[in-house]
């Protein structure tokens, strides 16, 4: 009898795939499914589901028995980080998440990429991470050929390092508007 | 890359620059040239970042991130600064953003009340007697305490300038500022590690 | 030579100490040592300065340093891999796989569970849990972005004290 049940769900895991197929094109996805432009955004929010989101649907024990397998500076820090992000406002969370799937759908050097010209903007001292931000925010709302025709004016470059344009220009180009 | 961006440099920085042209052969797939650039840097880091967290075990962890990292970025590597530039940015960041975390729990009552114990490797020489030992254990603790008490940005320049014996334009570049900044970083870090250890520096 | 401390070069003090003069200017600085006790004493603090520091020694490296690090590019390496494979299935599973899956799915744990009763809460309860590693990794890509935005209202509140 075991067997007879195994057999039917591995025959119906099999037949799955072309009769899924047929019916996808066939059919029209429904209206909501039609509000998602990015094929890949529900997988980004879903990656970041999958860490976070399942991180906190496990028990308090499964949490302290993964942690406990690092090292105690590294699940020190991750209780750290989780505290802070578990204690953000929805909104602040809702605002980092859109950010979050922005950067997950880049292609992997890219993210790289993105992610050293963060640890750049980083070092700056305070007032400059607020004049690279202010300008990100900026010439992230202007149309590709203008921002790039300000960023190469004389005003541009005399106000900012070549190691702040390069993390502006980076931004922009990669995360569009912020 | 964009023009008005890019540091023109950069093509004669890798033609000197033997650990840029081994990063790029990594670019290419070769896991050699990374074994080799790991033997290169593997010690500079981890000291560096020991003297900055004060914390064996941890430096070692935070150094494989660095270099976790730098294994990462291989495909988008290009480059437009010297090698040791980019790895000791990233291992700052990295080991201040640990020390930042850290505060958080471990408070600055640690930096007031005195540091932990040396660590178990540092075995004592016994060419010293025992007062001599307890004497130079107490110096050496005191100028890890006066290290760890200077700004964040002046014990990044000291440690890198001290024991890494970067230039000031090489300083500069880790820290992304400007090279008369650097100098006033040191000159003051160093005027306030006179001060707090006077008795040591005093004839 | 000008008075390195009152003509706001007195870096050229630290860099003389550090023996990163070149010849000719370290000659012109010693000969302004000879007259300005100042300069001389600032000198003189700095070398025993450097001397002192030289005294921090740091520990060596671990011998496993190097196996430790490549253990974890290598579970880093079979991760994305796994991740990559699963990738361009993903959207087609999400929405058209599942009802039918699902329900294969629910056929096979039947069958399973009638066949190992114990083995099935262990590998369901795995396929829950998610690794501290991954969590990290999202963790420190969210902290880099809310700090990049948080630099409007950090600029007065974390202005280095140099």
């Amino acid at each position: 009898m075991r067997w007879v049940i195994l057999s039917f769900g591995l025959a119906m895991a099999l037949a799955a795939g072309p009769v899924c197929a047929q019916q996808a094109s066939d059919k029209q996805p429904p209206a909501d499914e039609q509000a998602s432009t990015a094929e890949q955004a529900p997988t980004a929010e879903h990656l970041m589901e999958e860490a976070l989101d399942r991180w906190n649907k496990m028990t308090p024990e499964e949490r302290e028995r993964e942690l406990a397998k690092l090292p105690p500076a590294r699940a020190r820090r991750i209780r750290l980080l989780l505290r802070r992000y578990n204690q953000m406002s929805p909104q602040a969370q809702e605002a980092l998440r859109k950010r979050y799937v922005k950067f997950s759908q880049l292609p992997p050097d890219k993210k790289e990429l993105i992610r050293q010209r963060l640890m750049d903007f980083h070092q700056l001292a305070p007032e400059r991470r607020l004049a690279v931000y202010q300008a990100v925010k900026q010439l992230g709302q202007l149309p590709a050929a203008e921002r790039q025709d300000r960023m190469n004016s004389a005003e541009f470059q005399g106000q900012f390092s070549p190691q702040e344009r390069q993390i502006i220009h980076d931004i922009t180009e990669y995360m569009g508007p912020w | 890359m964009e023009p008005g961006v890019n540091n023109d440099m950069g093509v004669a920085v890798a033609a000197l620059d033997y650990d840029a042209e081994l990063m790029l052969r990594v670019k290419d797939g070769d896991g050699a040239s990374f074994g080799l650039l790991l033997e290169r840097h593997r010690s500079s880091v981890i000291h560096f970042i020991y003297r900055l967290v004060q914390e064996e075990a941890v430096a070692e962890e935070l150094a494989q991130e660095v270099f976790l990292r730098v294994y990462r970025s291989r495909e988008s590597y290009e480059p437009t600064a010297k090698f040791t530039t980019w790895l000791f940015r990233i291992a700052t960041h990295l080991a201040l953003n640990w020390l930042r975390d850290g505060k958080h729990q471990r408070g600055q009552e640690s930096l007031d009340h005195g540091f932990p114990e040396l660590p178990a490797r540092q075995v004592a020489d016994r060419r010293r007697s025992v007062e001599q030992e307890m004497v130079y254990q107490d110096k050496l603790r005191e100028i890890r305490h006066a290290v760890a008490s200077l700004p964040e940005k002046q014990r990044v320049a000291v440690l890198m300038h001290k024991y890494e014996e970067m230039d000031y334009a090489q300083i500069a570049k880790v820290l992304g500022c400007s090279e008369s900044a650097v100098k006033s970083l040191l000159f003051r870090a160093y005027e306030t590690l006179r001060a707090r250890l006077a008795h040591m520096v005093r004839a | 030579m000008n008075c390195p401390m009152e003509s706001r070069n007195p870096e050229t003090l630290v860099s003389y100490a550090a023996g990163e003069l070149d010849l000719e200017t370290a000659q012109a600085l010693e000969q302004h040592l000879a007259s300005c006790s100042h300069c001389r004493a600032v000198a003189a603090e700095q070398a025993a300065l450097w001397k002192a520091l030289d005294k921090w020694q740091a520990p060596s490296v671990s011998l496993d340093f190097d196996r430790r690090l490549y253990r974890r590019m290598e579970e880093e390496a079979r991760r994305s891999f796994w991740q990559r494979m699963a990738h361009p299935f993903r959207p087609m599973l999400l929405r058209q796989f599942v009802p039918l899956t699902v329900s294969a799915g629910l056929l096979l744990m039947v069958g399973l569970i009638l066949e190992h009763p114990h083995k099935v809460a262990t590998a369901s309860h795995r396929a829950e849990a998610v690794r501290a590693e991954q969590v990290e990794r999202t963790l420190d890509d969210l902290e880099l972005l809310q700090q990049f935005s948080a630099a409007q209202t950090a600029s007065a509140d974390h202005a280095d004290a140099m």
